[in-house]
């Protein structure tokens, strides 16, 4: 989101010029905080920077640009309260920042991702236009104690007041000191980050129409509001009578832009490009967004560069090399459209890193039978025939039931339902599908025990022939104790996220489960207790 | 139909003495006693507990008996020390264990967090002023991520891994870095985000915060030279928190990772997909993930079973029954490490309480600390003779002087046997045989003496190896099956770089014992000789490239050591595998009553609730209901006639039915009549009444609703359906 290129120090200590005697002392005075917060600490701070060099590094936004400076108008002059909307990574905060840091003029920022709550939100506005720092000798407690809205409203007036009249008193200054350009101005912008979580917050029927009217309630012209929001002002509206903010949207950046982003702090731009030549593409069927895609490229461009020496740094790829590494990335580049996440691990564990990465790489067939080996994680007997009647239960019919777990063996069941009409069979299919597009279906209590207990019942009896030496009392163990504690397991599976339990009451039993887990895994815990889970499986 | 009468007399001397062992109790009427029930949940309570247990199980053995001949109060306080001493070593051992296991991945996570750490400084600190600002830090470099670590812990179940994360907290602490723990309780949907940033400063900040936010963690970061040290966040079961919260927790700290770098330390039970399983993308974009691997539970628990059974074997043993109970109970069931410990914890408890000469151990450990306190010798020797292995063993003098042979000897025999099992588990690494199994299997006194037979077979039919066609077939223990086998088996088909290091390895093991340590030797040499044969056969083979001969004879050399390996393990397992049980004085060190055990770890709540509520005059002890037998009282707990009077039910039970039969007893004190409960109630009874009918109606049926309510709470019954509105469901069948 930061997409800035001018360079700056590491440490921006002399800001403004005329806080440079100030910033010292708070470094100097780090372990003691006394210092005070000053007018200047309403500024983005940093060095001053031209338009054209905004514009030159956010590709695409010119437009947006430009409407925000020309909305913002020259200093000292009031504007009404602007909502900037449009999707995740456009650089609506990073712009809206670099602008004012560009115009040097005061603003109070605060998103509402930080401040989850109402009171939050007024009280981090208040410490800001109050100059206030939570610091060890006021406890860290906030300047003001707000909850009320009507007090916000009260309160902000007050801090405003001051604040402006502050600001009028430098500007004057300014102007009979001849600096004219330079100054701050005397409009105040209040800036409301991420305000589409407004509308999830408790009180939101009251919070949202109080910031949006904020501007007619002050009726101050010197405090102007800025909104940020993810979503369209459309999604926040409701006819009450207040002055619309003007709405500038900032859509998703074309395949071109991404490009032009991407290839900005890279080493090598040509390798670079020929790298975005070959993968930007089907990500960007995928998802636009800037964060997204830099994630997921920077592994792929990692192996990429793996063929060349040095990893490609210095490298002027010809027309042979590309190909060569066209080739050599081409089977990567769908796997690692589906891998989000990727889990590193320390150098000390890269051994079994090394084999999965290997797994992951070959290709889709066999990754599929390789990925079916062991489970990796402990899980009790019991737990694991749970699971696995649990996941019955899900994915079959609860009808067929009684022709799977018969004590008889469902094999004649079978044999009358194959000799059944086509009609029916047409039927059948079309309840597959159907059961296949509703995905895992829920379930009693009873009928998890009762698959439970059939499978149980069954799979011990060739375990008692394999280990004949495992004497009576063992068996009998295993015997009478698999069966005991379900609910335990029961409960200790639906904190692993493998079985989900629906919300009801908990003394009638009418609570529903689901099994969530995937069929590999499933597969995997069958496998482990050589259980033969496809017969019992539907669909199979 | 259950029938209620076979059941209960057969279960009568099941629950006499342990009825005090049991959580579970319906009957709160019962207030006298209540007190000291409710108590008997865990751990020390139970402790305190089975002191109160000895006196009326004292009146049942023989042991007891004699007990209380002399001081039974001192007896018991010497046990409970006995007790103490023993309990804290093997506490302390498997402290050491699992502190062991788990040192290298602590270290490594450790560096981990000083790498992510230096990394985050490099990009720059932020100043005060700018760190506590609200706006986010603008730099030109790519947005920064959360550094978090996946610690996957591979068990379901999580009990373990609290105490693992609580060390490596203070683990990192004591490296520099402060560190918070918060567990999935703080990250639900009922506290929202702002419970688990109370929950966070509280951690980090030592006080919490009426309006929590993270810019006072941002201020307090940056003061008093907090910067200097990494902040570290431990959640340690990343699968039971609430998936929205947290993303929305982990989305603010992307937010103020320049000013407030956060490294995260996740703990995950299952696989590495569980995060993408939790979070949505765009919060999986903000972590920048690491994956740690802990050991396995099986890793962990052959590392215990290792250090407190078999290196420690003299502390504290326990029979085979007994170890396979474990073993099933861990496997089947519970797969925690905690849940074993206990149950060690309870057996090693029982075992004192139970075997008077169990003193002895207490003192083997703190020869010199004990010496003069509680029992004389004399005693001593008394007790050891009621001792069943002391009486079938008639060779032994009944003299001191004997007995301490015996306890000499069965010390030797012991170590003996633990160096053995240990020869064998190093051999069974390469097959990947878990200790738990091979532990059982060499308690197994039932394999022992088939062991002799088998090998003494042999040595009728032929000594030469070439005899039959599988020359490895003719040891015994190729034949017994189990662990054992399968480990000679591997032996066998042992490459000869490994066969050396696993002799090697066999060599410190036997060091100490020079029995066994001179057959290694002998074992040695003649793989040595072989091996410098082949090597020099080796090096010829290779200047001439002559491969065929040569190979083939290699493997005829190779074979041939390894059959001698065999024949060392088999010597081994033939003479000094000698389970325990086996030993005269064993019952001093070893627990063997899995009876007593299974019914205190496997509590099996449901059948001890029908049980008592059947049996309720083994724990109320009243004198009214005492005489009765069988037949039902209106003195008698509500409940419990309930539930005895639905045992003659289906699995639908009539209401009114139930009721009324409920009434007929209860008013039977009324009629001065008695009355079998299965005799449905006669109209004609309820003329006989008295006057107080309609009050006493009212109060009947006001304890009859409390009856099925409390029925249902606890399990047995089903409120009646929409569809069947008079009648409800028994759940609970049999005992």
């Amino acid at each position: 989101m930061d997409q800035e290129e001018a360079p700056k120090p590491p440490r921006r200590m002399t800001r403004f010029s005329a806080s440079t005697s100030t910033s010292d002392i708070v470094h100097a005075t780090k372990g003691n905080n006394l210092e005070t917060r000053t007018m200047n600490d309403l500024l983005v701070g940093g060095d001053s920077i031209s338009l054209d060099d905004i514009i030159a590094s956010f590709p695409g936004r010119s437009s947006q640009i430009l409407e925000i400076a020309r909305l913002l108008g020259p200093l000292n002059s009031p504007v009404l309260p602007l909502f900037m909307y449009g999707g995740a990574s456009t650089g609506k905060t990073s712009i809206i920042l670099q602008l004012f840091r560009h115009l040097n003029r005061p603003i109070v920022y605060s998103s509402c991702r930080t401040c989850y709550n109402q009171r939050i939100l007024f009280e981090s506005v208040l410490n800001q236009l109050l100059l206030h720092r939570k610091n060890v000798a006021n406890a860290y407690t906030n300047a003001k104690r707000c909850e009320r809205p009507s007090d916000f409203v009260n309160f902000l007036r007050e801090a405003l007041t001051s604040v402006i009249s502050n600001l009028k008193e430098k500007s004057d200054k300014l102007v009979s000191g001849n600096k004219i350009h330079g100054g701050m101005g005397n409009i105040i912008y209040l800036v409301f980050d991420n305000f589409h979580l407004v509308r999830d917050w408790d009180k939101s029927s009251t919070i949202l129409p109080l910031l949006f009217n904020l501007y007619d309630m002050l009726k101050m012209p010197e405090v102007s509001l800025i909104f940020i929001s993810g979503t369209s002002p459309d999604t926040f509206y409701s006819n009450m009578g207040y002055v619309e903010p003007i709405p500038i949207y900032f859509p998703d950046y074309t395949e071109g832009d991404i490009r032009q982003i991407l290839l900005r702090n890279q080493a090598n731009q040509k390798l670079f490009s020929s790298f975005l030549d070959v993968a930007l593409r089907p990500f960007c069927r995928i998802t636009r967004q800037v964060g997204e895609l830099s994630t997921a490229l920077k592994p792929l461009f990692e192996k990429y560069c793996e063929p060349l020496s040095d990893k490609g740094k210095g490298v002027v790829p010809t027309e042979d090399m590309k190909r060569r590494l066209f080739n050599h990335i081409k089977p990567h580049i769908a796997s690692s459209l589906n891998d989000v996440f990727k889990v590193s691990s320390p150098p000390a564990s890269k051994v079994k890193v090394g084999k999965e990465t290997k797994h992951k790489g070959s290709p889709k067939r066999s990754e599929r039978f390789e990925e079916i080996g062991d489970l990796d994680f402990h899980m009790s007997t019991s737990a694991k025939y749970l699971l696995i009647s649990s996941f019955l239960a899900s994915r079959n019919p609860a009808t067929l039931d009684a022709s799977l777990f018969d004590s008889k063996g469902g094999s004649d069941n079978r044999k009358r339902k194959r000799k059944a009409s086509e009609k029916v069979l047409e039927k059948k299919e079309i309840l597959e599908e159907e059961l296949l597009m509703k995905g895992p279906g829920t379930f009693p209590l009873e009928r998890l025990i009762a698959i439970f207990q059939c499978i149980v019942s069954v799979a011990e009896e060739p375990y008692d022939e394999e280990e004949p030496n495992n004497n009576e009392l063992g068996a009998e163990c295993s015997n009478g104790s698999l069966i005991s504690d379900v609910l335990l397991q029961l409960s200790s599976l639906c904190n692993a996220n493998f079985i989900f339990k629906g919300k009801s009451c908990p003394i009638e039993g009418s609570t529903r489960y689901r099994s969530t887990i995937s069929e590999n895994l499933a597969l995997k815990v069958a496998r482990s207790l050589k259980f033969p889970l496809s017969k019992y499986l539907y669909r199979n | 139909m259950a029938a209620s009468s076979p059941s209960n007399s057969s279960l009568q001397p099941l629950s006499t003495a342990e009825n005090d062992l049991q959580p579970f109790f319906v009957l709160h009427k019962a207030s006298h006693h209540g007190k000291d029930r409710t108590s008997a949940g865990q751990g020390k309570p139970r402790k305190r507990n089975k002191l109160s247990l000895r006196s009326p199980q004292s009146a049942n053995n023989p042991e007891g008996s004699s007990a209380e001949e002399c001081d039974p109060h001192l007896c018991q306080k010497t046990q409970i020390e006995a007790f103490d001493i023993v309990w804290a070593k093997i506490e302390s051992t498997i402290k050491d264990v699992l502190r062991d296991l788990n040192a290298s991945v602590f270290n490594n996570i450790q560096q981990w967090v000083m790498e992510c750490f230096n990394t985050t400084r490099l990009v720059g600190e932020p100043s005060i002023a700018e760190a506590t600002r609200s706006f986010p830090v603008l730099n030109n470099t790519t947005p920064l991520k959360v550094y978090s670590a996946l610690v996957i812990t591979r068990n379901i179940e999580f009990v373990d891994d609290i105490m693992t994360f609580e060390e490596l907290g203070l683990f990192l602490k004591s490296h520099g870095c402060h560190v918070a723990m918060l567990s999935s309780m703080e990250f639900s949907l009922k506290n929202g985000i702002a419970g688990c940033l109370k929950a966070l400063l509280r951690e980090f900040l030592g006080s919490s915060f009426d309006p929590s936010d993270i810019q006072t963690l941002a201020s307090w970061y940056r003061e008093q030279d907090n910067y200097n040290k990494p902040l570290v966040l431990m959640i340690n079961d990343l699968e039971r928190c609430c998936g929205s919260v947290l993303t929305e927790f982990i989305l603010m700290l992307s937010e103020w990772v320049v000013k407030v770098p956060i490294i995260l330390i996740f703990g995950v039970a299952t696989t590495v997909d569980a995060p993408r399983n939790i979070f949505p993308s765009h919060a999986l974009e903000c972590l920048c993930p690491s994956m740690f691997m802990l050991v396995t539970p099986a890793e962990r628990m052959d590392a215990i079973v290792e250090a407190v059974f078999i290196k420690h074997c003299t502390t504290f043993n326990i029979g085979h029954k007994v170890a396979q109970l474990l073993r099933n109970y861990f496997i089947n069931q519970d797969g925690t490490i905690t849940s074993f410990i206990r149950a060690l914890k309870v057996a090693c408890l029982l075992h004192f309480s139970t075997e008077p000469l169990s003193l002895i151990q207490g003192r083997v450990i703190v020869e010199d600390e004990v010496r003069n306190s509680g029992l004389s010798p004399e005693t001593m020797l008394k007790y050891l003779e009621e001792l069943p292995s002391y009486a079938r063993n008639e060779e032994v003098d009944q003299t001191k002087k004997s007995m301490a042979e015996g306890l000499s000897e069965l010390l030797t025999v012991q170590k003996l046997w633990s160096t053995v099992v240990l020869c064998l588990y190093e051999a069974g690494k390469y097959s990947g045989v878990r200790l738990l199994d091979l532990f059982c299997e060499a308690l197994n006194q039932v394999l022992y003496p088939s062991r002799d037979s088998v090998c003494s077979k042999r040595d009728e039919k032929d000594h030469g190896l070439s005899s039959t066609n599988d020359p490895c077939q003719q040891y015994s223990i190729m034949q017994s099956g189990g662990s054992i086998c399968q480990i000679v088996r591997k032996v066998r088909d042992l490459p000869s770089g490994k066969l050396d290091q696993l002799i090697e390895s066999w060599e410190e093991l036997t060091v100490d014992i020079s029995e066994i340590h001179e057959k290694l030797k002998i074992l040695q040499s003649s793989v040595r000789c072989k091996d410098g044969k082949s090597s020099r056969r080796n090096s010829k083979d290779i200047s001439k490239r002559g491969v065929s001969k040569g190979s083939i004879h290699n493997d005829k050399d190779s074979r041939m050591s390894n059959l001698h390996a065999i024949a060392f393990l088999d010597d081994l397992v033939r003479n000094y595998l000698r389970p325990i049980e086996g030993i005269p004085f064993h019952e001093i060190f070893c627990f063997k009553n899995v009876e007593k055990l299974q019914l205190v770890l496997i509590g099996d709540p449901r059948r001890r609730i029908q049980v008592d509520l059947l049996e309720f005059h083994n724990i109320l002890h009243c004198s009214c209901c005492n005489k009765s037998g069988k037949a039902l009282l209106p003195s008698m707990h509500d409940s419990s006639i309930m539930y005895s009077l639905a045992q003659e039910h289906g699995d639908l039970i009539n209401l009114h039915d139930w009721f009324q039969s409920f009434r007929t007893i209860v008013l039977q004190h009324t009629n001065k009549r008695k009355q079998k409960p299965k005799q449905t109630p006669l109209p004609k009874k309820r003329k006989d009444m008295s006057g107080s009918e309609d009050q006493n109606d009212a109060s009947i049926q006001a304890r009859f609703c409390r009856g099925v309510t409390e029925l249902q709470i606890t399990g047995l019954v089903r409120m009646p359906s929409k569809r069947r509105p008079d009648f409800v469901q028994r759940i609970a069948f049999g005992i």
